[in-house]
């Protein structure tokens, strides 16, 4: 429930607040992608993934949405199941996996349908971007789920 | 392992769900089942984002007002500037439009009269009540502007130069209680004097000298012009009769005119520096207001018929330099000479004396007979002159010209001027003693004339250079006088 809440509440401030902001680049951190990671880190893979998928089944319905339903659920319930399986060993290199995992999941799914909004330029220049950016930011999600996990992390 | 095979279904029915809704949402398009679900969400996450953005909105507003205080700071101060400087230049375009316009009417003015204008702003005035009124222009000698020229602009009359720079000259204007300025009513040969009467301009006092004649508000009155234009060209407006004062048993009547030049805003003025070689007067009244064309061609006919007789004699004289300077003029001349100076001549001498009466015309006169008599002359042609041309024995080289004027004179006046009239008076001045007093039966103005054919005389001798110091004596004259 405090996952949920968490994932929505982060699902509306990146709609609100984080892709408002002109940051250098054109992009901006995915807080999302954070988010989902940290409570799929705390409940586990079958729980990340439901969080994952339902996050982005809202992020694909948040108003400002011009892409097909369900591509941002799909990457998300990947990524939040993977993040629930412990991707990498620890929390850190699970974060980051997660973090760089999510976009490139997210092209590639654009590609497959061809969405005319994934490019190469799109590749080569937002994703890294993003990734980046969100990066930047991932280190607070360590710090949570460093605090919060462990009592967790069994189930 | 039973945690991690639950969530592997979990994950493969999730992922499964998110491709079928997205190969649906994909192939379905608009008509997407999904539509109303992407409808609810927009509608709900649509408020909240509403609700919550104008919560935040300030907060961020004011992070981001923090954040750019410095800069904002320079941006404000930039736009100030900026703003500042486009108000400046709107405010400059404004005051160049109506410039503009001002400058348009004067030269079109000047045009139908055939003066020769220098344009000039008014850059200071006085004007404080019951002190002189008087402006400051900014051209001045170095433009050919000298004492005693006519100013006005383009509603008509505003004053006369008494002193110029290099760069600027003073102007009193017609409302000043020193000025004094030689007019005619409208539709007669009827002239009198204006005075200023202090008010800043708002009212002029005309005072007619002919105490029978027909004196009623909405006459207008122009200006009746002085010797050689000087200070006063003959044509230009001067304003509208707005009451008459009821003086009983008195040689003269006298009533309040409002100017046609607002005196009180002035801007945009012309300094006349070449009188009209013609008949300004015809060209420049008329053409101004339609009434006042009426007005002015009906009053026309008098002042040229009268100033004919006499003119024919100077025009003699004038008429050979006018064809050797090739005047512009002419369009304008031709016409007037012949339908005004007829009627003209028998009216003008009965009203004559009238105004020869006056003192007041003295100034006037010189000044006006001079304009009238340029004007007159070249509509008179040959067949007035005879008489005055006898006692201009001087002139006649001249007058012998005259037959061959004719033709030339329409073209070459109106830039003649200036030249013309120094050999006019030249012509005159030797007869004028003669002439005069059979010109003062005639008319006033003439006798005004008269009186400046007698200065005229030395000035001939000098030859146009010399004119001008005799002109600055009559001009100052008459300023005392005034």
């Amino acid at each position: 429930m405090t996952g949920a809440l968490i994932v929505l509440a982060t699902v509306l401030v990146q709609v609100m607040v984080v892709n408002r902001m002109s940051l250098p680049g054109g992009v901006t951190p995915d807080l999302v992608v954070l988010a989902v990671i940290g409570v799929a880190m705390a409940r586990g893979p079958a729980a990340g993934a439901v969080i994952g998928f339902c996050a982005g089944l809202l992020a694909d319905v948040m108003p400002p949405t011009a892409h097909l339903l369900g591509q941002y659920a799909f990457v998300l319930a990947v990524v939040g199941y993977l993040a629930g399986q412990g991707l990498g060993g620890s929390v850190v290199t699970t974060v980051m996996a997660g973090v760089i995992l999510a976009p490139l999941l997210a092209a590639g799914l654009g590609g497959l349908i061809s969405d005319p909004r994934v490019t190469v330029a799109t590749l080569t220049d937002q994703v890294p971007l993003t990734i980046a950016y969100t990066l930047l930011l991932s280190p607070v999600v360590m710090w949570l789920s460093g605090r919060t996990t462990r009592p967790g992390y069994a189930t | 392992m039973r945690d991690s095979r639950r969530a592997r279904l979990t994950l493969g029915i999730l992922l499964t769900a998110a491709l079928v809704i997205l190969t649906v949402d994909h192939r379905l398009g608009a008509a997407s089942p999904f539509g109303p679900l992407r409808a609810a969400g927009t509608w709900i996450f649509g408020a909240v984002e509403r609700t919550a953005g104008s919560v935040t909105r300030p907060f961020g507003e004011f992070l981001r007002a923090v954040a750019n205080a410095p800069a904002a700071h320079d941006e404000i101060e930039r736009l100030e500037l900026e703003n500042a400087r486009l108000r400046t230049s709107l405010i400059a375009k404004e005051l160049d439009t109506g410039r503009s316009e001002q400058l348009k009417r004067m030269l079109g003015l000047a045009g139908r009269g055939g003066y020769k204008v220098v344009t000039a702003n008014v850059i200071a005035r006085r004007g404080s009540p019951g002190f002189e009124e008087a402006i400051q222009i900014d051209a001045g000698t170095a433009d050919g502007v000298r004492p005693e020229m006519t100013v006005l602009n383009g509603d008509g009359l505003i004053g006369r130069v008494i002193s110029a720079t290099a760069d600027t000259a003073t102007a009193v204007l017609i409302s000043d209680r020193g000025s004094a300025t030689g007019a005619r009513l409208e539709g007669g040969q009827e002239i009198g004097v204006v005075h200023g009467v202090g008010e800043n301009g708002r009212l002029l006092r005309f005072k007619l000298l002919d105490a029978s004649a027909p004196l009623a508000p909405g006459g207008r009155i122009v200006s009746f012009g002085s010797q050689y234009g000087r200070p006063y060209v003959p044509g230009v407006p001067i304003g509208v009769i707005e009451r008459v004062e009821a003086t009983p048993g008195e040689l003269t009547r006298v009533a309040f005119a409002r100017p046609y030049a607002d005196l009180t805003a002035l801007d945009v003025v012309g300094v006349v520096v070449r009188a009209p070689a013609r008949d300004p007067r015809d060209a420049v009244l008329p053409p101004k207001p339609d009434p006042r064309k009426q007005l002015t061609e009906a009053a026309r006919p008098p002042k040229r018929g009268v100033v004919a007789p006499r003119r024919d004699a100077r025009d003699a004289a004038l008429r050979p330099t006018r064809g050797r300077r090739g005047g512009t003029a002419p369009p304008v001349q031709p016409p007037v000479q012949p339908s005004a100076q007829p009627p003209v001549q028998p009216s003008r001498q009965p009203s004559a004396p009238a105004p020869e009466g006056e003192p007041e015309s003295e100034s006037r006169t010189p000044g006006a007979t001079s304009g009238r008599e340029d004007d007159g002359q070249e509509p008179v042609g040959a067949g007035v002159a005879p008489g005055r041309d006898s006692t201009r024995a001087v002139r006649r080289p001249d007058a012998e010209q005259q037959s061959v004027r004719p033709a030339a004179r329409p073209a070459a006046r109106p830039s003649v001027r200036p030249s013309a009239r120094p050999r006019d008076g030249g012509v005159t001045s030797p007869p004028a003693g003669a002439v005069a007093p059979g010109e003062a039966g005639r008319a006033q103005p003439r006798p005004a004339a008269r009186g400046g054919a007698a200065a005229r005389p030395p000035v001939r001798d000098s030859g146009e250079t010399v004119r001008p110091a005799a002109h600055g004596g009559r001009a100052s004259r008459g300023e005392g006088g005034r």
